[in-house]
């Protein structure tokens, strides 16, 4: 599994295309990451929008994110989307 | 059993439980190498209407590690994709089946292979046809015909990926009720008359992936070794099971998977997480790779059931219950394989690294004469070196755990009469209707539903 920065999650093209969709669609998390400026459309495949991407946060605390995408584990650190993942719970 | 349901995760996801891995020099075929590794434990003949069948979401995979190091070199990936052609019915087949290709069969399953070594992964063959389970004599009458369509041979190498009839046989009850060895029971503990052994795999079937591949293409620089003293000679040999990582039900009964691969069981040596590792550390076990099982080692050295056998035959085995010294016999037998100058004309020595391998030297040819008690019954051909479909592993680990093999390594030990003699059979013996192949893949035809109905 590859464990980046943040910077260098959003470097990764495929992971970051995969998000430029759900980002989209969530006007609030884009603008935490800013993710979509950085993202040429270009660079994302039919093939990955039509797989399923997972998200998964183990400990809240430590602002981790494991993104599982194919038969890869992108592992980021963003403190603030995890915090508003959790207030999209409540 | 030898590893069939285990430990406590596997046992809840049989499609992903590696019960048996083996491998031997083909004995029709001395140039080739036979690798078989089964899955899914105990499966009843008459376990319709949906028959046992592969994982769609699991990564199969055999393992050839032939530098010692308990890092794979050689692996073939398999991966299977099932298809219901009739969803309207609950049958499993509607009709008689009389080919692999046949319409009535309502869930015919294929696959594809891959070959990796060192790292680069070519893809050997797709859509590869399994045969059905055997249903019953009006629904697969010839089902040796029907496996036989399911080998396919793919440049020198031949696959076959079905259900086969167990091979692999054991006393279960007695093993697991305080081993009360049946022909033995008379000294247990709590002593009954003595009586012969009951296979409890008897009748049942298992699923098979199973290779036949050249020896050059196993070997570290691709040669045959033809001097069983060549360090060359010896492969290391293992079976996995995968999951990707993360899994999702979507509420339809369906669900999505994402992720790496995931190692949720494997397989090499029989009864290694069975009765060697503690229930602790088992699940733990089926996630590691060989090259980690250092951190086992304390399990092989001081065996839980070297304890157990003076306790639950009083008076049986003294000298055991007075050896301490760490198990060095099986350290060496289980973990590294055998160095030269133990036992003579015999090697399977990988190196230091302590691993959990099937190690067969290649050199060896197969037995004219074999025994099912492989190196102990004087056959260099059989199980520790490598492991045949017949061999009476649980016999033989018996008697090295009872200390039979302690003198290799320590000369001053006398093993006890009786750990030579214990075993689940008495004497040790393939139990009545317990059937191989001569050839490719060597396991038996799987019992029919309708003749083998579960009692």
């Amino acid at each position: 599994m590859a464990k980046l920065s943040r910077r260098g999650f959003f470097k990764q093209t495929s992971a970051t295309a995969a998000t430029f969709g759900i980002l989209a669609a969530l006007p609030t998390m884009a603008a935490a990451t800013e993710a979509p400026a950085e993202v040429p459309a270009a660079e994302v495949s039919i093939a990955e929008f039509t797989e399923p991407l997972m998200a998964h946060v183990s400990d809240l605390a430590s602002g981790e994110i494991s993104l599982l995408m194919g038969t890869r584990e992108i592992i980021f650190r963003d403190p603030q989307l995890v915090m508003r993942l959790l207030q999209a719970t409540r | 059993m030898s590893s069939h349901r285990e430990a406590p995760e596997i046992s809840k996801d049989p499609v992903a439980d590696n019960t048996d891995t083996y491998a031997f020099v083909s004995p029709d075929k001395p140039g080739t190498v036979t690798i078989i590794a089964n899955y899914i434990p105990l499966e009843e003949p008459d376990g319709g209407p949906n028959f046992y069948e592969f994982g769609d979401d699991v990564l199969y995979e055999i393992h050839v590690d032939n530098d010692g190091d308990g890092v794979a070199d050689v692996s073939y990936q398999f991966m299977f994709q099932t298809k219901t052609l009739n969803p309207d019915t609950f049958l499993y087949n509607t009709g008689t089946i009389n080919s692999i290709s046949s319409k009535k069969w309502n869930r015919p399953q294929f696959y594809s292979v891959t070959k990796v070594v060192k790292g680069q992964s070519s893809l050997l063959g797709s859509g590869l046809a399994c045969p059905p389970c055997n249903i019953g004599p009006l629904s697969t009458p010839n089902y040796a015909t029907l496996a036989q369509q399911a080998i396919h041979k793919i440049g020198d190498t031949s696959f076959f990926a079905g259900q086969r009839a167990e091979g692999f046989y054991v006393d279960l009850g007695a093993v697991f009720d305080l081993l009360d060895l049946r022909p033995f029971q008379n000294l247990h503990i709590d002593p009954r008359p003595a009586a012969p052994g009951v296979n409890g795999t008897q009748n049942l079937n298992v699923h098979t992936i199973a290779i036949q591949t050249k020896i050059e293409d196993l070997t570290k620089d691709g040669s045959h070794p033809t001097n069983p003293m060549d360090a060359k000679a010896v492969i290391g040999v293992w079976a996995t099971a995968s999951r990707q990582k993360g899994s999702m039900l979507n509420g339809q009964g369906g669900s999505s998977e994402s992720g790496p691969w995931m190692q949720v069981s494997r397989l090499a040596e029989p009864l290694i997480n069975e009765v060697i590792i503690p229930l602790g550390k088992k699940d733990s076990w089926n996630a590691q790779k060989p090259n980690g099982d250092k951190q086992f080692v304390k399990y092989y050295l001081h065996p839980e059931v070297q304890g157990l056998l003076p306790v639950l035959y009083p008076g049986v085995f003294p000298n055991l219950a007075s050896y301490t010294k760490p198990r060095a016999d099986l350290q060496a037998i289980l973990l590294t394989g055998i160095p030269m100058g133990i036992i003579k004309g015999f090697q399977n020595y990988t190196g230091p690294t302590l691993a959990d391998m099937i190690r067969l030297n290649v050199a060896i040819p197969p037995s004219s004469n074999p025994s099912i008690l492989g190196i102990l019954g004087g056959d260099l051909a059989g199980f520790p070196n490598g492991r045949r479909v017949f061999d009476d592993t649980v016999t033989i680990e018996l008697r090295a755990i009872a200390g039979v093999t302690i003198p290799l390594v320590d000369p001053t030990y006398t093993p006890d009469a009786a750990a030579g003699e214990v075993s689940d059979f008495s004497p040790p013996a393939i139990p009545s209707g317990v059937t191989y192949l001569n050839s490719f893949p060597y396991l038996g035809t799987p019992y029919d539903g309708f003749d083998h109905p579960s009692m």
